[in-house]
C-alpha cells in the first residue's frame, strides 16, 4: 500500500473544497470494505483519502410518502436493514442489505459505496435499480440527479465528474399493490460475490392479477448492472401466471451476453439468469399480493 | 479418585487464546528486530542465470540480501533433500539454480522495516531462462518428457505395486464390473495463521527459531543440515500454533529465518529477524493436498462379494518430493478400502510436475483412495440392487482378516461395529419420502466408511519420548511433564495433561507442562498421522511408571524418562506390495443427507452422522470437536474449494476466490457418535481421531447426490456449475 493523506471532514462543503483543492488522485471512503482492499492490492497512486463517514447527512435514512426513501451515501447496510420504514416498504432493499458480504461487513459497507464502486455484481445496485432510484450528486458546480441506470458506466467506473460526490440515493415510495425482491446466486452462502443476480419490482392492478408496471435489473451479466426493459415490457398489461413469468425469464436470458470468469461461465450465468428471474418475479408478485 | 480421562476437561490453553495472551508467531516482537521478505520465483520452471542485488542493496534500510551462494548446504526436504533453500547460481548443490514451481524462494531481504524489505525485494533483478513447463503428471511420466531434475532419468518419484491373487482370472466370475476414472482436487490447508516466525541467537549461542510447525526436532534437524551445523547448535520453539493440518509438516520459513540470523551473527549483528507471510504468500508458498487420478475397475459376484479390484492411480506431487512417497503408500492402501478382496492389483505413482508441491494434509492420501474405493462399492451395490450397508456387511474386514498386503490386520478391527452403529442410528435403509420439498429440490442419502492408520506407516521409524518429574514429600504435589508434541490447536496438550494426571493419580491442576522446545525435550515425533494421543499416551505412561518406581525408592524429585517405540511396521515389497503396513487403525462410518437444487446445482448438506471408533475418548468434547472439524474441512474439499492452477500459476491465491466454507455453509447438523472399542496397543485402549472423519465424507456426500439426482460424480469439488453440468447437459448446449 502506498502512503497517502487522510482527511475526515464533517460537512459536504468541506469535502467539496478538499476535493477541489487537491491536485492528485482523491478517493472517498465510506465503509471502506471495497476501497481498503483495492488500496492494499493495487499499486495505484492515491494522494488523498477522504473519509465521509463523519458527515451527518451521509449517514441518515429518511422516509416520507411524498419524497420517498433517502439513504445517505455512507449509511451502512446494518442501519438500512434495521430501519423501520425500509423494513415496511422496500423488501428488495432489505434483501440486498442482508446478503452483502457477511454480518461484520454489513456493519461497515454502505449502499453508496456499493454504487460508487460500480462493480458489475453490485447487489445493492441491482436492488435499487429495480426500485427506480435516483442518485443525488453534489459538486462545486452544484447539484445533479442521476437515474441509477445511468450511474455505472463501466466496471469500476461511475458517472461522477472530478470534484463530485454522491450524497444520497432516493427511492420513490412504493405504489399501491406493489412488491419487490432481490435474489442472487453465489456458491457460498456469505462472503461471496454474485455469479448472477436479479432485482424486480412489480405493481399490480387493484384486482391483483394484472401487472401495471415492472422494473427488472440484472446483475453480474454485463459490464454494469443493467435494466432489462424488454423483460418489463413483456410483463406490463399481462395477467400474472407461471407461464408469463417463465416467458419473462426466457426473455431475460436472451437479452444478456455475459462473460466467463473465475466465478462462473457465460452459459452458467445465462442459465442462472433464467432461474433467478422466474424465482425473483414470483416472490415480487407474492409480496405485492401480501402488501395489499 | 475420579478419573481424569474420559471427561470434558477445559482446554489448558483456552483462556490464553480467548484473551489474546497466547502469542502466535506473528505476535512475537522485539524492539530491535529486523524484518525479512522473500523474493519468490513467480515462474513455474526457469533457470536463474544471474541475480543482480546491487540496486536492492542500496535501498535505504536494507541490512542484508541473501541468495543461493550464501546457503552452506543448499538443499532440504523431509524425506528427500531435493529442494534448494534458495534457488540461484553459485551454491554447492547441483540443479539449485532452477526454480521448479512459482513458490521457489530466490532471495531473502532483511531490512529495518517490512516496507523497506518489500521495496528492496522489488528492486532485485533476476536474469531468467524459461524452461519447458510440465503440469500434467501423465505427460511427466512419459520416458521422453523433460526431466525436472537433471540428475534423474524419470519424473516418477515412487511406484507402489500390489499383486494379490489373480485379478485377470477373476473377472469372468464377476456378475458386475464397475470401471471409473476418479479425479480429486488440490486442497489448501487454509489455517488461520499464515506462516510466520522470529529468529535470534539465544543466550547459549544457539540459532533459535520460534515458528509454527508440527515437529520441533525435525525442523531443528533440517535447519542444521542446510546450515552445516550440528543439531545442538540449533533450537526450535513452537509458540501458539494457528492450525496445521499437515500444512506445516514440511518447513516454510524455518531454514531461511535461521540462515538470516546466522549470517547477521557472523557479521556481528545481534538483532532478531522476523517474517510474516501474507495470505497469498502462504497459498503460493506451501504445499497442497495431492490431486489424484484414479482408474478403478472392480468386480463383484451376484451375492455382492467383491472378487477383484484393479486400481491405477497417479498423484501429482508437484515440484518437490515432500511427503509424496509416504502419502502414496497410504493412498495405495486406501484405494481398496476396508474390504476383504481376494484379487487385488494396484499400481500407484507419484510424479514430479511444475505445479505447487503436494504433501501432507489431514488424511494423507486417505481421502483420495477412500473416495475411489467407497464410490466403487456404492456403484457395485447400485448395479446389483443390494443395499449399500448390506453390500458392506458382505465384504468388510474383521479381526483375523489378511488384506492385500498379506499380513493380518492389527487386532481390534471394528469397521463392522461402526457401520452397524451408523446404519442403526440413522434407520438405514431410508425409504421415507419427503413430500414437503419444493419441486426444484431433490433429497438424497449417502453412506460410506473408512479406516485410518494411527502412527507412521510402511516402516517409517516411529518413536515418542516423555519425561516426568514427581515433586513433593510424602504425597506427590506437583508433576512436571516434558514432551515435544505440538499443540496445533487440536487440543494435544490438554490430553497430555489429562493422561499424566490419570497415570500419576493426581489432580489435573498438579500437572505442569514443559513442551514445544527442542532444547528442553527429546523427539516425540510429529503432530500428524492421528498419532499424537496414542504415542504420547504410551510414552507418558512409560515415563510415569518409571518415575513412580523412583518415587517408591524415595527419589525426590522422582524422575522417569521413557521412549516409547511401537511395534515395527514394514515397507511395501517392490513387486507384490507385501508388508505389515501399520501399527493400528481407527474406524469410521458416515451417513450424509443432502438437498440438491436441480435448477442451480447448489447442494445443501442437511445432516451428517459420523460414527467413529476412537478406542477411548480422553476428552470427549475435544473428540467431538475433531469430528465436526474434520467434517467441515471435508465439506469444503468436496463442495467448494476449487484451487485453479493454469500452466503452473495458481489463480486462486486469495480467500476471495479460493472459497472455504463459512458458518452458513457447513452442514446444518453434525452428529458425532463416539465409540470406544479398546485397541490392545493403545494407552487406556485409545486409537486416534484427527483424520478418520475426513475420509468417508466425500464419497458419502457424492452417494447422497447420486441418490438425489441419479448422477454419479467422479470428480469434485461439486461446485454448482459442475453439478448443473452433470444434471442438465442442455444448459451447456451439450
Amino acid at each position: 500500500m502506498k502512503t497517502f493523506d487522510y482527511e475526515a471532514p464533517v460537512t459536504i462543503d468541506q469535502t467539496i473544497t478538499l476535493m477541489s483543492k487537491t491536485r492528485g488522485k482523491t478517493l472517498l471512503l465510506a465503509g471502506g470494505t471495497d476501497l481498503l482492499v483495492q488500496l492494499r492490492y493495487s499499486n495505484q497512486d492515491v494522494d488523498l483519502v477522504i473519509d465521509v463517514k463523519g458527515i451527518p447527512e451521509l449517514n441518515q435514512i429518511n422516509y416520507d410518502e411524498f419524497s420517498g426513501l433517502v439513504i445517505g451515501a455512507a449509511a451502512p447496510c446494518s442501519q438500512i436493514y434495521e430501519s423501520a420504514p425500509v423494513l415496511e416498504n422496500f423488501p428488495a432493499i432489505i434483501d440486498a442489505a442482508t446478503i452483502i458480504g457477511g454480518k461484520a461487513i454489513q456493519n461497515r459497507a454502505s449502499f453508496g459505496g456499493n454504487l460508487c464502486n460500480a462493480s458489475p455484481s453490485g447487489d445493492a445496485i441491482g436492488a435499487m435499480m429495480s426500485l427506480g432510484a435516483i442518485c443525488n450528486v453534489v459538486g462545486s458546480e452544484g447539484v445533479r440527479n442521476i437515474p441509477i441506470e445511468d450511474f455505472c458506466i463501466a466496471p469500476g467506473k461511475n458517472a461522477l465528474e472530478k470534484g463530485e460526490m454522491l450524497i444520497s440515493i432516493q427511492i420513490p415510495s412504493p405504489r399501491p399493490n406493489s412488491g419487490s425482491h432481490y435474489l442472487r446466486f453465489t456458491p457460498r452462502a456469505e462472503m461471496d460475490i454474485a455469479v448472477a443476480g436479479v432485482g424486480a419490482s412489480i405493481e399490480l392492478d387493484s384486482d391483483l392479477n394484472k401487472i401495471l408496471s415492472a422494473r427488472i435489473a440484472l446483475v453480474a451479466v454485463a459490464p454494469t448492472p443493467v435494466l432489462a426493459t424488454e423483460v418489463s415490457e413483456s410483463l406490463v398489461g399481462q395477467k400474472t401466471s407461471g407461464s408469463l413469468l417463465e416467458k419473462a425469464a426466457n426473455i431475460a436470458k436472451e437479452t444478456i451476453s455475459p462473460i466467463t470468469d473465475v466465478r462462473g461461465s457465460a452459459s452458467q450465468r445465462k442459465h442462472l439468469i433464467g432461474v433467478l428471474t422466474r424465482r425473483c418475479l414470483d416472490i415480487a408478485v407474492k409480496r405485492a399480493v401480501q402488501v395489499s | 479418585m475420579t478419573s481424569k480421562i474420559g471427561v470434558d476437561v477445559s482446554r489448558i490453553d483456552a483462556l490464553d487464546k480467548v484473551t489474546g495472551k497466547a502469542l502466535f508467531p506473528a505476535d512475537l516482537m522485539s524492539s530491535d528486530m529486523l524484518h525479512m521478505k522473500i523474493l519468490f520465483a513467480g515462474r513455474p520452471h526457469a533457470r536463474v542465470r544471474s541475480i543482480d542485488v546491487g540496486k536492492a542493496e542500496s535501498c535505504p534500510g536494507v541490512i542484508a540480501i541473501l541468495t543461493a551462494s550464501d546457503v552452506p548446504v543448499n538443499e532440504y526436504g523431509l524425506i528427500n533433500c531435493d529442494q534448494p533453500v534458495l534457488v540461484g547460481p553459485g551454491s554447492n548443490k547441483k540443479g539449485a539454480d532452477t526454480a521448479r514451481f512459482v513458490g521457489d524462494q530466490i532471495a531473502l531481504v532483511v531490512a529495518e522495516t517490512e516496507e523497506a524489505a518489500i521495496k528492496a525485494r522489488d528492486d532485485i533483478l533476476v536474469d531468467w531462462v524459461d524452461l519447458p513447463v510440465i503440469t500434467d503428471p501423465y505427460e511427466a511420466m512419459k520416458p521422453d518428457a523433460p526431466m525436472l531434475f537433471e540428475s534423474r532419468d524419470s519424473n516418477i518419484i515412487k511406484h507402489n505395486k500390489i499383486r494379490a491373487g489373480d485379478v485377470e482370472g477373476a473377472w469372468k466370475n464377476c456378475e458386475v464390473i464397475v470401471e471409473s476414472i476418479y479425479h480429486t482436487p488440490w486442497q489448501e490447508h487454509a489455517y488461520l495463521q499464515p506462516e510466520a516466525g522470529i529468529s535470534y541467537i539465544d543466550s547459549d549461542g544457539r540459532i533459535t527459531v520460534e515458528v509454527a510447525g508440527q515437529w520441533v526436532h525435525e525442523e531443528q534437524k533440517q535447519i542444521a543440515h542446510a546450515l552445516g551445523l550440528t543439531v545442538d547448535q540449533v533450537r526450535v520453539i513452537h509458540p501458539a500454533i494457528g492450525g496445521a493440518f499437515g500444512g506445516r509438516e514440511d518447513v516454510s520459513v524455518q531454514i531461511v529465518l535461521a540462515l538470516a540470523s546466522w549470517h547477521l551473527h557472523e557479521r556481528g549483528i545481534s538483532r532478531p529477524v522476523k517474517i510474516v507471510w501474507s495470505r497469498e504468500e502462504s497459498i503460493l508458498g506451501h504445499h497442497k493436498r495431492h490431486p489424484y487420478n484414479i482408474h478403478a475397475k472392480w468386480g463383484a459376484a451376484s451375492d455382492g462379494s467383491i472378487l477383484a479390484a484393479e486400481v491405477k492411480m497417479v498423484a501429482d506431487a508437484g515440484a518437490y518430493e515432500y511427503t509424496s512417497a509416504k502419502v502414496l503408500g497410504n493412498a495405495t492402501l486406501q484405494s481398496t478400502g476396508p474390504y476383504d478382496i481376494p484379487n487385488v492389483s494396484v499400481d500407484a505413482y507419484a510424479v514430479y510436475t511444475n505445479n505447487v508441491p503436494s504433501g501432507a494434509f489431514r488424511g494423507f492420501g486417505g481421502p483420495q483412495g477412500a473416495f475411489a474405493a467407497e464410490s466403487q462399492v456404492n456403484k457395485l451395490a447400485d448395479k446389483l440392487g443390494i443395499d449399500v450397508v448390506e453390500m458392506r456387511r458382505r465384504n468388510l474386514i474383521s479381526d483375523g482378516s489378511i488384506g492385500q498386503f498379506k499380513s493380518v490386520y492389527p487386532e481390534g478391527v471394528t469397521i463392522r461395529q461402526v457401520v452397524e452403529e451408523c446404519a442403526d442410528r440413522s434407520n438405514w435403509p431410508i425409504t421415507q419420502v419427503d413430500n414437503s420439498l419444493p419441486s426444484n429440490i431433490r433429497k438424497g442419502y449417502g453412506f460410506a466408511c473408512a479406516l485410518k492408520n494411527v502412527g507412521f506407516s510402511f516402516g517409517f521409524p516411529e518413536e515418542c519420548w516423555a519425561k516426568v518429574e514427581l515433586h513433593g514429600g510424602s504425597e506427590i504435589e506437583r508433576v512436571v511433564l516434558h514432551h515435544a508434541g505440538a499443540e496445533c490447536g487440536q487440543g494435544a496438550h490438554t490430553v497430555f495433561v489429562q493422561m499424566t494426571a490419570e497415570a500419576c493419580g493426581v489432580p489435573i491442576e498438579c500437572i505442569q507442562l514443559e513442551a514445544a522446545d527442542s532444547a528442553l525435550t527429546k523427539n516425540s515425533g510429529s503432530a500428524s498421522a492421528s498419532r499424537l494421543t496414542f504415542m504420547a499416551g504410551n510414552s507418558i505412561r512409560g515415563a510415569v511408571d518409571l518415575a513412580l518406581e523412583n518415587w517408591q525408592s524415595e527419589e525426590r524429585p522422582a524422575i522417569g524418562e521413557y521412549k516409547f517405540v511401537p511395534r515395527q511396521t514394514t515397507a511395501l515389497d517392490t513387486e507384490t506390495g507385501e508388508c505389515d503396513p501399520n501399527i493400528t487403525y481407527g474406524y469410521v462410518a458416515q451417513r450424509v443427507i443432502v438437498e440438491v437444487d436441480i435448477e442451480t446445482g447448489h447442494i445443501r448438506v442437511v445432516d451428517v452422522m459420523s460414527v467413529d471408533d476412537v478406542g477411548r475418548a480422553i476428552n470427549p468434547i475435544q473428540v467431538a470437536g475433531q469430528i465436526e472439524g474434520a467434517v467441515v474441512q471435508a465439506h469444503g474439499y468436496t463442495l467448494l474449494e476449487n484451487l485453479v492452477s493454469r500452466d503452473g500459476y495458481i489463480e486462486t491465491a486469495q480467500f476471495s476466490n479460493y472459497l472455504i466454507p463459512t458458518s452458513l455453509d457447513v452442514p446444518e447438523r453434525v452428529e458425532a457418535v463416539i465409540l470406544e472399542y479398546s485397541d490392545p496397543q493403545g494407552p487406556w485402549g485409545l486409537r486416534g481421531v484427527a483424520e478418520m472423519p475426513f475420509l468417508p465424507y466425500a464419497p458419502a456426500l457424492i452417494a447422497a447426490v447420486h441418490d438425489a439426482t441419479g448422477i454419479w460424480f467422479d470428480e469434485f469439488p461439486l461446485i454448482p456449475e459442475r453439478v448443473l453440468r452433470g444434471i442438465d447437459h442442455s444448459v451447456y448446449g451439450e
